[in-house]
Formats: structure tokens, sequence, C-alpha cells
């Protein structure tokens, strides 16, 4: 069978004049990415601010117009759509993003921001469209009789879940969620998460979830592929990313995740430095100045991404040119068992009357 | 002996018997805006020289209003109130704006979540925070020049000379927040307060950041007040803890205290939220509905509506902030639950 979605050699560069006397600087911020995602899986997209992960999802569905590459949804390239064609394909995969304030037209109703995309494609019968809203909200658990309500009325975990319900109202296969859970609060975090999956698994909807949170990541990902300053340098099945990652960058990601458990770990050596601007490549490997395994071979020239030696070799890749022989990774000790006895006993008694109350 | 134990030694190095000297102190601290009930409703703070309070909660807990009112950068119609409010020995009056607005900056000083926001983009990064230290130090603008590229060097920005001359837009989101933590530091405020500094970061950065409030705090022996949402934050860097609930402080307590005996349901149910490795494949712990509005706080303990253990009284009486053990307050009718669940 074949992938659902399978993006190969995006990228995108941006130019910039240097002023009057200077040089069109060129700026790549995407380059020549490439992966795969089966129908009901989740690909997350890990990176920090200038990774090029946002630009990424805005490529899948053209948001953003790619320099090279192609994104085959279903078998077709969408880079190579007409217009027209394009249109009806975006029925199939749509986008939530960060900000939910900034994506919901705030005078319109929500109930008709939703019905706008049924209406637009002629999903239902007129007649219909308004049980058909109600059964969207009460999906994302939303009450129905909110409908009527304007966007800025809505907290940014329910403004969320409108989002999310407007994506649904197409019946797509495919989700891009652009950091959906970064700008709320931790608990409304943990409810928008719960919902995804289990709109995923209702639903068997695929995600490419963009995201520089690496315990939310683990928590839904199938896949992990990691950007940095453009480019994939690590892709694989979440377990093996997160138990045994083998790109440096990964491991200093996982490393800077903070533990809620004090004295969990060893505190890690202060991560220096910052990513490179995207104007001023190296020729070597982007990562090597601020990378602790750093050695001669990595200034000569860009690695590779290619597949690491050991079972299922084509599941993991990795760019770096010491990936197999990197030290054995400490991981991460926020397992509730370092938590007290009481701690632990409590969480238990909040799980059994939450589970108890929802009875 | 949990791992927890060996934390606890984190913070014992002050000499025996030296008292710690508290900076800033407030008992029933209400704000609140002209016309409306308080939202924040009667908090005491104690921040002694050199520690590190974190004050936890999330939208709608009144944590960023607190601090805003400790800095007086309230809108006009905000009233602050207090039965005691004191910054280094120095007494405020009942209304304490006046007073406080003459103190900011040079005694207590902020940084805010968005550098970006918080910097004005038509001026270098060097006149600004070179402003505070002409304004209240009288400094001359040469003296001025030096102590800010002293600073920058503190704040672990490299070049600081050339990176003087930048504009905030110039800079990356973790250099505008350094800058913002220099421009804080630099008339050696007794107390810092620092509003979500590293939600806007990315987190290799927000590593770097809370790290360097940290050590600044040693360095300089500054009481920093950190509000956050993050408790893996907390966890490492917090000496005091004080989680807010709907404007009310629900728990309060040492960090080894509430990490390893958190009493209150909301403390609980944060600490749940945060996903875990085992969680993979399974429901994450989330609270169902939301903070109440301050427009219509439900009678009792505010958190009674979302509580699973709540009670008849839960909903009517509001249990007062009370000693559970030494040091360690909480504000519940049923803590702890195991007592109260057979």
């Amino acid at each position: 069978m074949s992938a659902l979605l399978e993006v190969r050699g995006l990228s995108k560069t941006y130019s910039s004049s240097g002023g009057l006397f200077a040089r069109t600087r060129k700026a790549r911020v995407v380059k020549d990415v490439s992966f795969t995602l089966d129908r009901g899986q989740t690909f997350a997209l890990v990176g920090e601010s200038g990774s090029g992960k946002t630009t990424i999802g805005r490529m899948l569905l053209r948001l953003i117009e790619p320099d090279a590459g192609a994104v085959v949804f279903d078998g077709t390239d969408l880079v190579a759509l007409p217009p027209t064609e394009l249109r009806a394909m975006r029925r199939r995969i749509q986008i939530i993003f960060q900000d939910p304030v900034g994506s919901l037209d705030p005078r319109v109703r929500i109930g008709e921001a939703i019905a706008q995309p049924i209406r637009l494609h002629r999903l239902r019968p007129p007649e219909a469209v308004g049980a058909r809203v109600a059964e969207l909200m009460s999906l994302v658990g939303l009450d129905p009789a909110q409908a009527s309500r304007f966007a800025h009325e809505f907290s940014g975990g329910q403004r969320q879940r409108i989002a999310i319900a407007r994506a649904l109202a197409v019946e797509p296969e495919l989700i891009v969620c652009d950091e959906p859970v970064s700008a709320l609060d931790l608990s409304i975090q943990a409810q928008v998460v719960n919902l995804l999956a289990d709109l995923r698994d209702r639903l068997g909807l695929a995600y490419v979830f963009i995201s520089h949170d690496m315990a939310v990541v683990r928590h839904l990902a199938t896949t992990v592929g990691v950007l940095y300053a453009g480019r994939l340098v690590e892709v694989g099945p979440a377990e093996t990313i997160f138990s045994d990652p083998r790109h440096p960058y990964t491991r200093m990601l996982l490393a800077a995740t903070p533990s809620p458990v004090p004295g969990a770990r060893p505190r890690p050596a202060a991560i220096e430095g910052e990513p490179p601007s995207p104007f001023n490549e190296s020729s070597g490997c982007n990562f090597s100045s601020r990378c602790p395994h750093r050695q001669h071979d990595c200034d000569a020239a860009a690695p590779p991404l290619r597949p690491l030696a050991g079972p299922h070799p084509a599941q993991r890749q990795v760019a770096c040119l010491h990936a197999q022989t990197l030290p054995p990774f400490v991981a991460l000790g926020d397992s509730e068992s370092l938590m007290s006895d009481r701690y632990r006993r409590r969480l238990t008694l909040l799980r059994d009357a939450r589970l108890a109350r929802t009875a | 002996m949990t791992d927890l134990q060996t934390a606890a030694t984190r913070r014992t190095d002050a000499p025996a018997g030296v008292p710690a000297t508290v900076v800033l102190e407030a008992r029933q601290l209400r704000v609140g805006f002209r016309g409306a009930p308080p939202i924040v409703d009667g908090i005491d703070l104690s921040l002694t020289a050199g520690s590190m309070t974190c004050l936890v909660g999330e939208s709608g807990s009144g944590k960023s209003l607190t601090a805003l009112a400790l800095m007086q950068l309230l809108p006009p119609n905000a009233e602050i109130s207090a039965d005691l409010l004191r910054i280094q020995g120095t007494r405020l009056a009942q209304d304490g704006a006046a007073a406080l607005r003459a103190l900011r900056g040079d005694r207590i000083a902020m940084v805010f979540q968005e550098p970006m926001s918080a910097l004005n983009p038509v001026m270098t990064v060097g006149e600004q925070v070179a402003e505070p230290l002409m304004r209240h130090r009288g400094m001359s603008r040469r003296t001025a020049h030096d102590a800010v590229v002293a600073v920058f060097r503190q704040v672990q920005i490299p070049g600081p000379e050339e990176r003087m001359r930048a504009y905030p837009h110039q800079l990356s989101g973790g250099m505008r927040q350094r800058v913002m933590i220099a421009m804080a530091l630099v008339c050696r405020p007794a107390v810092l307060v620092a509003d979500e500094p590293t939600t806007a970061l990315d987190v290799t950065i927000q590593s770097q950041i809370v790290r360097l409030i940290d050590g600044l705090r040693e360095e300089l022996g500054t009481a920093v007040l950190m509000i956050t949402h993050n408790l893996a934050v907390v966890a490492e860097v917090a000496d005091e803890m004080i989680v807010m609930y709907a404007g009310r402080v629900v728990e309060r307590g040492s960090r080894e205290q509430i990490f390893d005996n958190p009493l209150h349901p909301y403390t609980l149910a944060l600490f749940a939220a945060m996903p875990r490795t085992e969680d993979r494949g399974r429901r994450l712990a989330a609270i169902g509905g939301q903070v109440p509005s301050f427009a219509a706080m439900p009678p009792g303990c505010r958190f009674a509506p979302r509580c699973p253990f709540a009670i008849e009284r839960c909903h009517r009486d509001t249990p007062p902030l009370v000693a559970h053990e030494a040091g360690h307050d909480v504000a519940c009718w049923r803590a702890p639950i195991e007592d109260y669940l057979s």
C-alpha cells in the first residue's frame, strides 16, 4: 500500500537585498526535506525557531510555494497541480495553527465559521448544515448551543477546539498541526492533545504534527523527524528516537526538555550557542559549532541523511558522520517511579475520581 | 530514600544561624479594578534575599496581576490594597502606588514574557539598558556605557560592545531576553520579578535563560519571584513554591515539600497534566472545565466545580490557608485526600 503523503526534496529559499550597495543574499530556510506518512499515522516534525518546520507545514498545503521538490498526496503531486484542482485536494488536507486567535475571523459567529467550509465544498444540503455543525462541535467537546457566539467569547483552549472542528468539517484525511498546543496552559494542552489522539483513532486521521515540545511529541508521534537549520538531521520511529537518539542535536533537544522531577537526572552541561543564520551557511555540518562530539571531518562536508545500520535500517536515518560511535545515551528520568509514594497514591486517587465522575 | 532527598540538599549552603533577610513582604495583598470584586484576593508574600520563589498558576490565576501590582504597572482604574507592603524595610502606605513607582527599576525590576513587546523598537539595546543607570543612579553616558558592557557580559551576550548598537529586531529571541534581564539587573534591584520569562523561547534557549536567572540570583543575592506554569522549571530552580488558582493561594511550601507531598487537588492535577513516558498510548490526565471568570466566581472553594473530590461543604465554605506541616500551607477541606476517602 502506498503512503498517504510522500514529501520529496522539498526546498525553500528567500532572497533578501542587502541594501542599495550590497549583493542580494540568499537564505535557504528549507533544504531538501523528504519524508513519508502512512494513513492513520502521526509524523512529528520537531525543531526550534528557524528550523524551517512552519515553512514546511505551509508548503504541504502550498500556502507557501516550494522552490523545489514534490508533495505527493495519495499519488498526486500537489506542487504540480493547477489552482482549480488544488482546491479540491485542499478538502483532503487541512491545517491548524498555533494561534487560535489569529486563525478565526472575529466578526463571524463560530457556528458559521464551521459551516463555511461545508457550504463551500457542498458537503451537505443546506438544510442539513446546522445539524452537521452541531455534530462537529460535540465531537470536539464544545456545547452546540454556543454556535451563535463570537470567537473572543471563548478561551484559548476552546478556540483551538473550534479551529479543529472547522478543519474536520471537510472530512480531511490529513491534518497539519502547527504547534497547536504551545500557546495553551498546561492542563488545557492535555485536553487538546487527548482530543487530537481521540479523533485520530476514531476518524483514522493522519497528522503532520509540528512542535518544539518533545514531551507532547512523545505522546502522539509514530515517527519523528528532527529538523535543524532547514535540514532533517534524524528520522525514525518515536520509540527509538526517544530511547536511542543518534544525532547530537536530537540528544541536545531531549536533554533540554525539563523534567518535572527534582533531581531525577544529572543536570546536563549547559548548551551553548544558537542555530546559525540561514544566510550564513557553512560548508560542513551546520551543527558542528555547537556539537560536543565534533571532530575534524565534521567541517569538511555536510553529512548526508542516510540509514543507520542495525535492525530495520530503512526506518532510521541520521545525518551525522559519527552516529554509530556516539557514547550511550542516558534517557530522560521523569518516570513516576521516582516520585514519592504519597504523590503516586494521590495521583491514582485523582485518576480514579475523574473516571468515576465521567462514568 | 528517594532521589528527592538528594535534591533537598541543594540550598543549604547558608551558614547556620544566619537569618535570611526579607526584602519584600506583603500581607493580604488585594488587586482589582474599581467597581468590581478583587481579582487577587488576599495573598501573602515574603521574599528573602538570594532565594527563588516560583509562583505557579495558569491563565486566570491572577499571577501576572500580582506581579504587575508589585511593579505598579497597572492602569489607573486598578485598586491595590494590603495590610502590609514593605520593600527592603521601606513601609508603603495603604495605597502604595506612588511609593512603589519610585522604587520601580531601582529596588524592584521585572522581566516580561515577550521581550519584543517590552523593548523599545526604535532605541538600540545599549541605550535602553543605559537609561535606568543614567536616570536612577545619575551616571554619565561614559560610565553608563561601561556598566552596560559589564552587565551584557554578565548575562552572557557575546560581543557586548557590538551588540549594544543593535536594535531589538536584529537580535534573536534568546538574545532579547538576555537584554531584558540585563536591563532589569543593571541597577542591582533587591527583587526581580520574572513573568514567564521562557515561554516564548525555544526549549534549548529556555534552559539557558532559566540557568542564567538562577546563576544571577546566586551571584547578586537578588530575591527572584518567577511566575511560570511550567512545573519542570520549578523542579529545577525553585526554593519556594506558591500555587495560585483563581486569585487565591491554594498551596505553598518549599519545592521539596510540595513535590514530595502535593496536597491540594489543583496541585495534583497540574502534576498529572504533564505528559510522561508511561503516558504514551494512554490519555493524558487533563483537568475538565476551565478557570472561572472573575465576574462569576463560584461560592466557597473556587476550585470546587472542577475538583473530583469536592463535597457539598466545598461549594459552600471557603477553606482557609492553614499549615499542614511547618512551612507548608494548603487551602482545602479534604487534604490529604487519602485520609478522607475510605
